[in-house]
């Protein structure tokens, strides 16, 4: 059996995500069947802040901050983030009417995507490759050999390196779409 | 970041931004307007003031109250009104977004067009046929006003008014109304629509028990069953029977 990175990484991947797809599924089925409807209008509330919430371990990877240790902020980041986004999905999932909040939904998405790369893929592929290209070695394979054995894996991970560097400039984005809407929703809706 | 990441990104929000000021009802509107107000797509400020949103000052600047439901926002009569009788003028608030959405993105989660009588002003409330016209038949003719005893203002049908205070409608007696109520004449019955009772089998019977005057059923039974006897004329000059009676035969 083959133990590709497809197949050891890639696939629970996909499985995380599809809690998180399912979970905005379960959310707007629950929210429709107690005819609650209206609650997913506020849910964009709960979810932006703990997406700001999650922005501490970011700024203290950047040193902005001094205080917290990076290993908790970093899991702290990860599940703010995943369940900000969840909200913020099941928010979009009975809002949906304008351009501006489905570009800023998506923009989210790609970012929560690219977060979990990271997370989840990344440095587990690089090991991965790298113990690959060893045991080849170690086999007796010449390099040009080793290479042409793990050149799939290899251009999977050189896609999911790429993938993790959007992550900032793609939240950038998507700061810039969410703060949009909120504005227009200020500036539109009867809050007073 | 490289700088040329940092200008794309630029790029796109200005795009954005642009896109938003010249497109505002694509890109921020919670869907299509309703027909009538089309023309305002564009114009967000029409209706809508910043942190206040869409206010029911701004919508009565078009919509004249005196006139909604008699004449169109441009001074036309109105063709074919959604309701016989214009109510706007006699609700207790004009409070236009607690019933009226003209987003297609809001419209699909609110209740539309239910019109509902507590949003009526008290004097209006208790004067029905101010708005509507009392039925054709020969029951409500004869009547004016007091709907509230036999309807509520949820809906006319079914009535609220109670049988049974008159006469249980138990499983033999669960018939059409016109059965009893010949012609639907509500204010007179006869018992005697049926097979089951007859003026002979009906009048030995009593005769029997000594009653004469049992022209009034429901006087003494209020109920198929004989433990609803009422008191009623019966003979010797005293009132009806009860259910020792009955099994004394």
């Amino acid at each position: 059996m083959t133990t590709s990175l497809w197949r050891q990484h890639i696939l629970p991947f996909s499985l995380i995500l599809g809690l998180l797809a399912a979970c905005t599924l379960a959310g707007d089925y629950l929210l429709h069947r107690l005819d609650l409807v209206w609650v997913g209008r506020y849910l964009g509330i709960p979810g932006t802040i703990l997406i700001i919430a999650s922005l501490t371990y970011s700024l203290r990877k950047r040193k902005h901050i001094t205080a917290g240790n990076p290993k908790s902020l970093l899991a702290f980041h990860e599940f703010t983030a995943w369940l900000g986004s969840l909200l913020i999905l099941v928010h979009a999932g009975i809002h949906f009417n304008a351009i501006l909040p489905w570009l800023a939904t998506t923009a989210m998405a790609v970012n929560v995507i690219s977060g979990m790369v990271g997370k989840l893929l990344l440095d587990r592929s690089r090991r991965h490759v790298q113990a690959q290209r060893e045991n080849l070695k170690l086999s007796g394979l010449t390099q040009a050999e080793v290479e042409q054995a793990i050149f799939w894996d290899a251009v999977t991970l050189d896609s999911m390196t790429k993938w993790r560097k959007i992550h900032i400039p793609i939240f950038i984005v998507f700061v810039a779409l969410a703060l949009g809407h909120i504005l227009s929703i200020f500036l539109f809706w009867g809050w007073i | 970041m490289s700088k040329f990441l940092k200008i794309i990104l630029a790029a796109n929000i200005v795009a954005i931004t642009v896109l938003v000021f010249a497109y505002p009802n694509l890109m921020v509107g919670p869907g299509k307007l309703i027909t009538g107000h089309k023309q305002l797509e564009t114009d967000c400020f029409a209706c809508h003031a910043a942190l206040i949103g869409a206010t029911s000052e701004r919508c009565v600047i078009c919509h004249k109250p005196a006139e909604i439901g008699r004449q169109t926002s441009t001074g036309k009569p109105i063709a074919k009104p959604l309701t016989s009788t214009p109510f706007h003028q006699k609700l207790l608030s004009q409070d236009c977004i607690a019933c009226h959405s003209d987003h297609a993105g809001v419209k699909r989660f609110r209740q539309q067009g239910h019109f509902n009588h507590a949003l009526l002003k008290a004097e209006t409330l208790t004067d029905c046929q101010g708005c509507h016209k009392s039925p054709k038949d020969a029951l409500h003719e004869k009547i004016s006003g007091n709907c509230g005893q036999c309807h509520n203002q949820e809906k006319w049908v079914p009535a609220t008014f109670d049988h049974r205070k008159y006469f249980v409608l138990d499983g033999d007696h669960n018939a059409r109304c016109v059965t009893c109520h010949l012609s639907n004449d509500y204010k007179r019955y006869t018992c005697y629509g049926c097979h089951e009772h007859t003026p002979q089998n009906i009048r030995r019977e009593h005769i029997e028990e000594g009653i004469r005057n049992f022209d009034d059923c429901v006087k003494c039974h209020r109920s198929a069953d004989d433990e609803g006897i009422r008191n009623g004329e019966g003979k010797d000059g005293k009132h009806g029977r009860n259910r020792d009676d009955d099994d004394d035969d």
